[in-house]
């Protein structure tokens, strides 16, 4: 009898202990919740937010951030949907993922009367395309794939993304980890659309990839100016505040915007549909609009800028600067990713795929 | 009378196993089967246009794995794993030797330099040798200052980078089975050998190795599986210039989107490794020293 009351003595003590395993985290989520007047959970693009805007910010509101990052628009797209609903307050996609993101209705709508500091913005970056009144999106900083040339180290006259696919560039190039961009550079190389969709055309493009493929040695949307600085790469298509940044380091380095026009971006700030701290997360938003502390990122991540009053505090030295502030023809004859069908982002991937075997 | 016998077995013999294995299959159940089982399904799903899952039975996603793009990378993942395992037995098993064969303390001294890299992420590891490879990397640095070469040399992403990468994470995986296998062969028998006339070489190869075979059969296995899943060494010292199976999967849960084919893949991976193990069962392989 003793043994059969020990007996269930110890499985009681074991389920009861189960069950205070389950109590203990179910508490620390709801103290985690409670907390969450005071804090903001931003999703943002790696090497783009300063760490010293945000400690700014921190101090200046008492919020406190959780930064996670990630490199590139659909990594963003299917943590946001993975993560539980309301994981992240703050998304940065650039312009088809903010169209694409709101067709999902993922995004909250803006509150303008609480974002002031949007005067700020310049006329012709309000009310884009993908998405039209600024009702879900405020836009942040953008650029280009510029095409960056080590001049010490290669002859070859290059102005456009065709002269990168030429046979002497073998291991030489770095390029965006970022497929959209890299295929869409290939089509353009070829003069199609940069979102084509024609399958024919693009059974030329994957033809034309295998031509760069060998020129290829490094895929990297991080921080694609390392393997320029460190002289591992000395050309390639990558963001063109990189190439600025890498100009500072290696002044041989060459900013050149191709000559069929620029693959384009530009990124925004949003608030997720889900969003716990939406208050918090309109005060960071027009935060990050206020003129010195856009100037913040700009001083660190020297990139096309929407933040006009921002522009003016930077001075000569970045407007006149062809890699941290594009010319307005590089831009006026780019072109912006859009979202495709399902069947042609397919055929992207599979080319995605053979590229990078 | 029957009743009570049974009750008794029971308490005998039933609860205490429900107690003591109970959690553990609990853990099991929750942590590795029920997961698996969502893979599974997930599969077999759907997408639609915008990549979510939808629950619709297909099997179009394991129709796509078996096209030449696919089968090409399986193909060069199986061969990047069998070179770092020719690699890890080459090195390791002089290495474990000499740890077995030796006394006292440097034994722990050996024996720790296996076990400290594991102290650092492999991540940062990796990254590591990023720099320390890269053309202006102290390797290329160092050969330029002894006037070996001019130039930098071309170290960083290529297939043989991602080799030596996979060696470097791998490696102990490999020494610590052969050390277990090479401390337990009796040195009498290596007398003995000696004793009836056998050359040192003819020693090592009939005697030392057939009888340490299960350590190299062991550490085969555990370096082979991971070789084909760890992406990052592909990416980082590749430059993402030669993928394994891990790279795919990890492609369609991040940038293409499609969880449903990424599903797909991780089953395929599955296979391969249930198919080595079984391999590694017929040649006679022990389950207790792969941990399982």
């Amino acid at each position: 009898m003793k043994k059969k009351i020990l007996g269930l003595l110890m499985s009681a003590l074991l389920v009861a202990t189960m069950l205070t395993g389950c109590g203990a985290s179910s508490t620390s989520e709801a103290t985690a919740t409670a907390a969450g007047s005071g804090e903001l959970n931003i999703f943002v693009w790696t090497e783009y937010v300063p760490d010293s805007v945000i400690e700014k910010f921190e101090k200046e509101t008492g919020i406190k951030v959780n930064m996670s990052t990630y490199s590139s628009n659909e990594d963003c797209l299917s943590k946001v949907k993975s993560e539980a609903a309301g994981a992240y307050d703050i998304v940065q996609p650039s312009d088809y993922m903010v169209a694409n993101m709101i067709a999902q209705g993922m995004l909250a709508e803006l509150d303008f009367d609480k974002l002031p500091n949007f005067s700020n913005i310049g006329d012709s970056y309000k009310n884009p395309a993908y998405d039209p009144g600024n009702k879900y999106s405020v836009p942040y900083m953008g650029g280009a794939g510029a095409i960056a040339v080590n001049r010490d180290k290669i002859d070859l006259d290059i102005d456009s993304y065709d002269d990168l696919f030429d046979p002497t560039l073998e291991g030489q190039l770095v390029v965006l980890d970022d497929f959209r961009a890299v295929i869409g550079m290939a089509n353009k190389a070829l003069g199609f659309d940069f979102n084509e969709t024609d399958t024919e055309k693009l059974d030329k493009t994957e033809a034309k990839l295998q031509s760069i493929k060998k020129n290829i040695v490094l895929y990297d949307s991080d921080s694609p100016k390392s393997a320029l600085i460190s002289g591992d790469c000395n050309a390639g298509m990558i963001w063109s505040a990189e190439v600025a940044m890498a100009m500072e380091e290696n002044p041989s380095i060459e900013v050149i915007y191709p000559s069929e026009g620029a693959y384009l971006f530009f990124d925004n700030w949003c608030i997720t549909k889900d969003s716990p701290n939406y208050d918090n997360a309109l005060t960071f938003l027009n935060f990050m609009m206020d003129p010195e502390n856009m100037a913040m990122v700009l001083e660190e991540f020297p990139y096309l800028c929407a933040n006009t009053a921002a522009i003016e505090l930077m001075g000569d030295e970045y407007s006149s600067n062809p890699a941290k502030n594009p010319p307005a023809d590089a831009i006026a004859k780019g072109t912006y990713v859009e979202n495709l069908d399902s069947e042609i982002l397919d055929i992207y991937s599979e080319m995605w795929t053979k590229l990078k075997e | 009378m029957e009743k009570s016998h049974s009750k008794h077995e029971w308490r005998a013999n039933t609860l205490p196993a429900m107690v003591m294995v109970g959690p553990v299959t609990l853990v099991l159940l929750f942590l590795v089967v029920a997961p698996l089982i969502f893979v599974g399904i997930m599969s077999l799903c759907k997408t639609d246009e915008y990549y979510n899952v939808v629950y619709d039975f297909t099997l179009v996603n394991y129709a796509k794995l078996i096209s030449p793009d696919y089968l090409k990378i399986y193909l060069q993942s199986l061969l990047i794993a069998f070179f770092t395992t020719v690699i890890c037995i080459l090195l390791g098993y002089p290495f474990s030797y000499i740890i077995a064969r030796t006394k006292s303390k440097k034994k722990t001294l050996l024996y720790m330099l296996v076990i400290i890299p594991f102290w650092t992420n492999s991540l940062i590891r990796i990254y590591g040798w990023r720099t320390f490879l890269g053309s202006s990397g102290w390797l290329n640095s160092l050969l330029m200052l002894l006037h070996i070469t001019k130039e930098p040399v071309d170290m960083l992403y290529k297939t043989g980078t991602t080799i030596l990468g996979m060696v470097y994470c791998l490696i102990p995986f490999m020494i610590l089975p052969l050390y277990t296998a090479i401390e337990k062969l009796d040195t009498s028998l290596l007398e003995a050998s000696s004793d009836l006339g056998a050359k040192p070489v003819k020693t090592l190869f009939e005697v030392i190795i057939p009888l340490t075979s299960s350590g190299i059969f062991s550490g085969s296995i555990m370096v082979f599986i991971p070789c084909l899943g760890y992406f990052f060494v592909s990416n980082i010292l590749g430059g993402g210039n030669t993928d394994v199976i891990g790279n795919l999967i990890e492609r369609q849960f991040k940038s293409a989107n499609n969880w449903p084919l990424g599903a797909a893949l991780s089953i395929i991976l599955i296979l391969v490794t249930l198919v080595l193990v079984k391999i590694y069962q017929k040649l006679g392989g022990d389950m207790d020293s792969l941990g399982v």
